[in-house]
């Protein structure tokens, strides 16, 4: 058995975990992170690299000021990135559209940009619609299919290369001694009054705070520290294109023209619990829904496919719990950990190293599905 | 880098570069332009540098080349046909 | 073909999908043509090339439907099979799909990459290229050809040059030394196949006699070329030099395709000997997986005489699982073809251990070489981001972009699984291999959407 100590060891080293980890290092704090054997459960890697607002927090205002306040702390958040490791992380601030085929998607889209607009108390939430037209002016070098009727406009929204951001994320992290430390399977872990002892196969760790941010593993490893955050696995599966010259310029929730000029194509939503299989169907009905967007694209050759499994709690709003039980064990979940690295590396590592609670945190408690289960 | 051993009697006429060639019937893109004797097919997209049929029997897809106005496709698993015509994909 | 005749010699309904625009496989491309058209070569080639002929007319009379120029994209778990136009890849281009009860795949092999300094410059090929230029269209290297490499394809395929006159500048013998005395030990078993031996002997004694430069113990191969190859230089013994050359024609031994066996799930084992993933069979060829089995090269990578044998014992099991015959029945039916199997199977052990790949072959010294051909991605960026903690290949491609070309990583797989496994001081038996997804083979957008 390795013995290893540390002020903080993060369990997982997702997009999630690796913020938490990296901001904390950059806080002078000493931190070890673990991460998994298992490489084929990482949503991580197969996500859409979206910086978005547009569809998220619907009901929970406090949510859609946390994602607007992260995608304003995005663009600093990035340079510093790419200041630190040389890596380019191909951010975009452009805005993001969601495209409507027909009069009912366009007429369900304003209602939905409506409850969004009314669940921002701040006012701040800024989207709006926009018609055919204007979206072919917007989009000059590529002809809209015929039944585009229009689309969503959030003036908050961008993109990044989600690989390139976990890579530099990693990589400032353990360039500023952070401690990596792969393949581990963590099998129990001890909390007495002032540390925590994490056993792996292989290693021993002893931390003053423990940060359990382990995607689909986290139900199991919060269960160990006194803690309950149900979270369910859901596939989506995804397409790329070879490259072509850049003709798409905004990011869309199912389209988008990643910055070397391949397309990524999506989406889908399946309850197939954790299986990353490819399907043919799936994949065929998103290949056919983005050639009705854009007819264009029926030319360009696929290359690559693959299916992930996005991490979500049962209202698909993160939790940030810090355990009554074992007091410095926190659990950290959330289906945005790409739009939200910007506001994990800073306010939640705050929340967790300084004690500083952001205001109206008690929405994220996982207790409110319980009140839901109530009702 | 490659030549033939006997003259055919077949050939077609193709369009390469804007210009027309005449090439034996039968043969695969790729075999009629390295016979012709151009070497390079197009510029790799990462780096720009020349790049030219490798394995000869599409596994590789190092022999792309636009061909009747479709970019990327593999010359050597395409035959060749009357007034087909084929640029090489190189960036100006 | 050997597996189609005998499938349908039992009255199954076979179809067989080849990505080529004729039968014969990569040993007996185009033979239909070089029989018809260029007979005097076609007697050149041998009797084994008269045998592929008469292997070509059975198949083609057995009554099985062949499909050639397509590719198949992708395979469901149900086994219903979508494929394309091999190529063409205009969207209007059919798209069809066929339900199978059972699958068999015999894609062969191809040539283990062999990643050198320089070798993405045109004029830098593999040996087999120039095999598939000469076969299908009769052409013959033009200029200087340095030949590089080991293995009996290379020694056979520089003798069909030199017959032909092809001018060889050099020949660079990679093989590893000490290599025949440690492969000593195998011999007894191995001389009972001994035409093989001979032949190989044969052909070194005659590259030799043709008084070609031949050097080995080599450091480092690099080729150089500003638009094209100019010359190839050399080091050995410590010291450098040039050879002009127009045409570098490498080899470094033959590995099974495992991308399909690979895509459907089948579990693989490492072949250390000869450093390459197999599919994991029994001795009917039945993979992990229900109902899919391999034959040929695609499994154990061991010559035409076996893989025929081995697709008729294929085509037996499957007939035997779709209950036409009993397995008494199968049983002796598959007794000439365990005997031919025996015969050919005795001189393999000492051939692998004779032409194990090098370590240094495998992985390119000069780290600036790129081993993923299709991103530009080269050896040193994939140590560096190893040592970052990585020892999964499908990690490791999310972070360097490894594998995600057209070629899908069949020319890079090898090299990132010896390189990983380098790093982390493994076998590359524990790092794997990339996963592989569909599409099995690009297609359009337009062909998954099914629409014109």
């Amino acid at each position: 058995m390795i013995k290893e100590n540390a002020e903080v060891v993060v369990i997982g080293g997702g997009v999630i975990g690796v913020s938490l980890a990296y901001g904390m290092v950059k806080k002078g704090a000493k931190v070890i992170l673990i991460d998994k054997v298992d490489n084929r459960l990482t949503a991580s890697r197969g996500n859409f690299g979206l910086v978005w607002v547009q569809g998220k927090g619907k009901g929970m205002p406090r949510y859609v000021e946390w994602c607007i306040e992260a995608t304003e702390k995005w663009p600093e958040f990035a340079e510093n990135l790419e200041t630190e490791t040389g890596f380019d992380l191909n951010y975009e601030k452009t805005g993001g559209l969601e495209i409507c085929l027909g009069e009912e998607e366009y007429q369900e889209r304003i209602n939905f940009i409506e409850g969004m607009s009314q669940s921002s108390k701040s006012g701040r939430y800024d989207c709006e619609m926009i018609s055919r037209k204007e979206l072919q002016s917007m989009l000059p070098k590529i002809k809209l299919g015929k039944e585009v009727s229009g689309a969503s406009f959030c003036y908050h929204d961008g993109c990044v290369n989600p690989l390139n951001l976990l890579k530099a994320m990693n990589s400032s992290f353990q360039q500023k001694g952070g401690i990596y430390r792969p393949e581990q399977t963590v099998e129990n872990i001890e909390c007495s009054s002032n540390e925590f002892k994490i056993e792996t196969g292989t290693h021993s760790f002893n931390a003053e705070k423990l940060v359990i941010a382990g995607g689909l593993m986290t139900t199991k490893l919060a269960k160990m520290v006194g803690m309950e955050v149900p979270v369910i696995p859901e596939r989506g599966q995804i397409l790329v294109t070879e490259r072509t010259s850049r003709v798409f310029n905004y990011p869309t929730g199912e389209i988008r023209q990643n910055f070397d000029g391949s397309f990524m194509l999506g989406s889908s939503h399946e309850a197939v619990d954790y299986d990353t299989e490819t399907s043919y169907e799936v994949l065929q009905k998103i290949a056919k829904r983005a050639i009705r967007i854009l007819p264009n694209l029926k030319n360009l050759q696929l290359i690559r496919s693959w299916a992930a499994l996005r991490v979500l709690t049962p209202d698909q709003k993160p939790v940030y719990l810090e355990s009554d039980q074992c007091p410095g064990a926190y659990a950290i979940t959330s289906h945005s950990g790409v739009s939200l690295a910007s506001i994990h590396s800073s306010v939640l590592v705050e929340w967790i190293i300084e004690k500083k609670i952001p205001r109206g945190f008690t929405d994220f408690h996982p207790e409110r599905f319980n009140v839901q289960e109530a009702i | 880098m490659f030549k033939k051993q006997y003259e055919s009697h077949e050939s077609v006429s193709i369009i390469f570069e804007g210009k027309r060639l005449n090439v034996e019937k039968g043969l695969t893109v790729a075999a009629a332009l390295l016979v012709s004797g151009n070497t390079v097919f197009r510029a790799s997209v990462v780096s720009g540098e020349p790049r030219a049929p490798y394995c000869m029997m599409g596994v590789c897809f190092e022999c792309l080349i636009e061909i009747d106005g479709i970019p990327n496709q593999r010359a050597c698993m395409a035959p060749v046909r009357e007034a087909m015509k084929i640029k090489r994909q190189i960036k100006p | 073909m050997a597996a189609a005749i005998t499938a349908r010699a039992h009255g199954l309904s076979v179809l067989v999908l080849d990505e080529q625009p004729s039968a014969g496989g990569q040993i007996f491309r185009n033979i239909e043509t070089l029989e018809a058209t260029r007979n005097s070569e076609f007697i050149k080639l041998g009797k084994e090339y008269e045998f592929g002929s008469s292997l070509v007319r059975r198949f083609k009379k057995s009554g099985a439907d062949y499909f050639s120029d397509r590719s198949v994209w992708q395979i469901d778990n149900n086994l219903q099979i979508h494929h394309v136009s091999a190529s063409s890849s205009k969207n209007n281009s059919v798209v069809s799909h066929c339900q199978a009860k059972r699958l068999l795949i015999a894609v062969g092999a191809m040539e283990r990459p062999m990643p050198l300094p320089g070798w993405t410059i045109p004029g830098v090929m593999p040996c087999t290229a120039a095999d598939v230029l000469y076969k299908s269209s009769g052409f013959i290297p033009d200029g200087k050809v340095v030949l590089a490499g080991s293995g009996p394809l290379l020694l056979l395929i520089g003798c069909r040059l030199l017959d032909v006159g092809v001018h060889v500048s050099a020949f660079l013998d990679t093989s590893m030394n000490g290599a025949l005395l440690k492969a000593l030990p195998l011999l007894p078993n191995a001389l009972r196949s001994h035409k093989y031996l001979t032949r190989g002997l044969s052909l070194l004694w005659k590259i030799r006699k043709a008084g070609i430069p031949f050097y080995s113990g080599i450091q480092n191969i690099e080729a150089l070329g500003s638009s094209k190859l100019e010359k190839v230089r050399i080091r050995k013994s410590g010291k450098s030099f040039d050879v002009k050359a127009d045409l570098l024609l490498l080899h470094n031994g033959v590995v099974p395709n495992v991308q399909i066996t690979r895509n459907l799930g089948c579990e693989h084992r490492w072949y250390d000997v000869q450093r390459y993933w197999e599919p994991i069979v029994d001795n009917w060829g039945n993979t992990s997986v229900d109902d899919v089995s391999i034959a040929g090269d695609c499994g154990r990578v061991a010559g035409a005489a076996i893989s025929e044998a081995s697709g008729h014992l294929a085509a037996l099991e499957t007939v035997y699982q779709l209950g036409i015959i009993s397995q008494t029945e199968r049983d002796k039916l598959s007794r000439t073809h365990r005997i031919e199997l025996a015969r050919h199977q005795h001189v393999r052990p000492f051939l692998d251990k004779l032409f194990q790949p090098s370590k240094k072959w495998l992985i390119p010294e000069d780290d600036k070489t790129l081993a993923c051909r299709c991103e530009e991605v080269n050896v040193s960026e994939i140590r560096e981001t190893v040592r970052m903690g990585i020892k999964d290949p499908d990690r490791l491609k999310s972070m360097t972009r490894c594998g995600m070309g057209y070629c899908q990583a069949r020319m890079c797989g090898l090299t990132v699984s010896e390189i990983i496994a380098e790093e982390n001081k493994v076998s590359p038996e524990e790092i794997g291999y990339f996963r592989v997804r569909s599409p099995i083979r690009p297609v359009t957008l337009g062909q998954v959407a099914e629409i014109d």
